[in-house]
């Protein structure tokens, strides 16, 4: 029974740390592929808005509103793009992608602000919008709104692939631990049922504890004190000490 | 789905081409031998606009057949290699890379969509030493008519800034200033959006409203979301830039949510096609609360008005060849309309194109090409407008006619203040036009 409970704590205590490992691995990745992810994300947007912004300059100066929806609709097609928009240098929307409409928070803010921001969007879902200047402003600027749930899709792609590998090496963990601890328990089990017969036996001897008696580790120590305290006391007997190393260990 | 089969030689269906022709035949110049002139053509033929691609292609298929039932284009038959593009840019840059690089074709025809248009006219720029040209495409935008891409591309259309022009001034003298816009989200919505901006502007006022859809949304899609986004500023007309289905979506549930203001339609809606789901499976008087608010912009006469010569050329080769869509890439259902304002204006562009063709003479050559359509000045298709063409002039007409639907079909709108003047307000001065 107390092998057992031993074991029970030991695989308690695996466990445990293997949790707390797995939490804490998975709370420093969220953060790191967040933090890698996010910034790529808004470098990458930058990037494209510029290209826009670079591009359209001919465009908008031709007035060729047409062309113009071609080129952002291009660009719609990469993946994590949720919507373009163009808007002048007035702040009239020239060209965008939305539908069914121009969402009411966009139209409410400033759409020459280049300012990256972070928006919740009905129908389009979280975005982190980059923004860049045409003609530095003059003519206009390009929106760009990248999907965050991407983002997130990427995070939970991690963190799955981190808990498949602490869950194997948790598997193999558990398994190496209840070896070892039976490895262990061997020996306790014997001194155990030495101990347990020598209680048992009126003449305090047994037989076949050679095994147990012969181990020259901790196990075989406790033997042999067990069979020195078990001994009757002979007066006339000379006096004899504890077995060497049984008071050492 | 892009079909990649191809059709070669329509304009030869009926036997009409001789095998010793054939076996004759030597190359003179790409896309073009002994037996025929090889025209390239990449349009819808599949997906919820494919009756705009089936329509064009039976209207010119009409008069090729004809042409080449009385003998060709100096002695050689048109014939046509089409591609299906689903009305999709992608799609459309492959079949022109394989029409203008594999099978050489003479040159480019009959086209189908902004999108589609916009995304081709940088390859002809790139391989404009081969003097490819598109001629006539269906789409009224504007970057085929302007620098940097006008070079390469001829027109017979108005163009949308001329019919949305139109619509909004005549809205404007029936006094209904209050303009919104629903449109496809795309290049072609933006090219009529843009035109019914700057015809606003001219009136001092500004689009009211806009609501978007998606290129592609069938007649099954529900536009309740963009019907609520144009209710809200009260428009007191809506112009509508899309396909037939999108547009047929838009009418049916804006009269069923009470949006009743009229609602306008470019030509390249597809008229026919859009009324068809309109009043299918509906009584007439059911029918007409879906249809009676409608006025669609169109960039040919009437094929009613048997008045008009062309007309009756038309409907007479239309009769006597009954062309069939293409049933190598039509392979969803579609019953073809004897007549159609789609069909009419693929006649027309393939008679001019015959025209051209002829006057390049016995040799032709893609670098004679742009030299006889400048030849074309004053020509009469028949419909009562001279076409022209020169370096500034690459749109052979300018008229747009407007329509509304009476008992059932599209009929010319005669009178504006009559049937769309707001009530309680006087119309301004003037006669729409």
């Amino acid at each position: 029974m107390k092998i057992k409970r031993l074991f029970q704590k030991t695989l308690f205590g695996v466990i445990g740390m293997f949790m707390l490992i797995g939490v804490a691995t998975s709370v420093l990745a969220i953060n790191t592929v967040d933090g890698h992810l996010s910034e790529e994300y808004v470098t990458n947007s930058r990037n494209i808005a510029k290209t826009i912004a670079d591009s359209s300059v001919d465009i908008l100066l031709n007035r060729d509103l047409a062309t113009l929806q071609s080129l952002i609709d291009q660009f719609l097609g990469i993946q994590g793009i949720k919507y373009i928009y163009i808007a002048d240098e007035k702040g009239e929307y020239l060209a965008h992608t939305f539908v069914p409409g121009i969402p009411d928070e966009i139209l409410a803010s400033d759409p020459q602000s280049v300012e990256t921001v972070e928006r919740s969007l009905p129908g389009i879902g979280d975005c982190v919008e980059v923004g860049s200047p045409i003609l530095a402003g003059e003519a206009g600027t390009v929106h760009v709104g990248m999907d965050k749930g991407l983002i997130s899709l990427k995070i939970q792609q991690a963190i799955g692939n981190q808990v498949w590998l602490i869950g194997a090496v948790f598997i193999i963990g558990v398994g190496a631990g209840v070896w070892f601890v039976s490895l262990a328990a061997k020996p306790i089990g014997q001194v155990l049922a030495y101990g347990t017969a020598l209680a048992n036996s009126p003449t305090r001897e047994t037989e076949d504890a050679d095994d147990v008696l012969g181990r020259n580790d901790e196990a075989g120590d406790l033997a042999r004190l067990f069979q020195f305290f078990v001994r009757p006391s002979k007066a006339d007997e000379p006096a004899s000490g504890p077995p060497e190393g049984a008071a050492t260990s | 789905m892009v079909t990649r089969r191809v059709l070669v030689g329509y304009g030869i269906a009926g036997g009409l081409a001789a095998p010793w022709m054939r076996l004759g035949a030597a190359p003179l110049g790409t896309g073009v031998t002994d037996a025929e002139i090889v025209l390239g053509t990449s349009a819808a033929f599949s997906g919820p606009s494919r009756g705009l691609g089936i329509e064009l292609y039976r209207g010119a298929n009409a008069y090729f057949k004809e042409v080449n039932a009385n003998g060709g284009i100096n002695g050689r038959k048109v014939a046509l290699k089409i591609y299906d593009d689903g009305y999709q840019p992608d799609p459309c840059v492959k079949n022109t890379m394989t029409l203008m690089l594999e099978d050489q074709v003479f040159l480019l025809f009959g086209y189908v969509g902004t999108p589609t248009v916009t995304r081709v006219l940088p390859m002809l720029k790139k391989f404009q030493d081969r003097s490819m040209f598109l001629f006539f495409p269906f789409t009224g935008a504007q970057p085929q008519r302007q620098p940097p891409y006008g070079d390469f591309a001829f027109n017979l259309r108005a163009s949308y800034a001329q019919e949305t022009g139109g619509l909004v001034d005549n809205f404007v003298k029936v006094g209904r200033r209050r303009i919104a816009v629903f449109y496809q989200a795309d290049a072609y919505g933006r090219s009529g959006w843009a035109g019914v901006r700057a015809a606003l502007k001219r009136h001092g006022e500004t689009i009211v409203g806009e609501a978007t859809y998606k290129r592609g949304s069938k007649f099954t899609s529900i536009m309740r979301r963009q019907v609520e986004i144009l209710k809200r500023v009260e428009p007191q007309a809506v112009i509508c830039i899309g396909a037939y289905a999108a547009c047929g979506a838009f009418a049916r549930d804006a009269v069923d949510m009470g949006l009743r203001v009229p609602i306008a339609n470019l030509s390249f809606v597809g008229s026919e096609n859009m009324l068809k789901l309109l009043t299918q499976d509906r009584t007439p008087e059911e029918a007409a609360q879906y249809t009676d608010l409608l006025v669609n912009s169109q960039v040919v006469p009437s094929y009613e008005d048997t008045t008009i010569p062309a007309v009756r050329e038309y409907r007479e080769l239309m009769a006597r060849h009954n062309p069939a869509p293409p049933a190598e890439l039509v392979t969803e259902e579609y019953t073809p309309f004897e007549h159609s304002f789609t069909s009419l204006e693929g006649f027309l562009d393939a008679k001019l194109l015959v025209e051209v063709l002829r006057r390049l003479g016995d040799n032709p050559t893609r670098d004679g090409l742009e030299e006889a359509v400048f030849t074309v000045q004053n020509l009469d298709l028949g419909i009562g407008e001279p076409v022209s063409f020169g370096p500034a002039r690459r749109q052979g007409l300018q008229q747009v006619y407007y329509t509304v639907v009476d008992k059932g079909q599209f009929a010319n709108l005669e009178d504006w203040a009559g049937r769309f003047a707001l009530a309680g307000s006087a119309p301004n001065a003037g006669s729409p036009s």
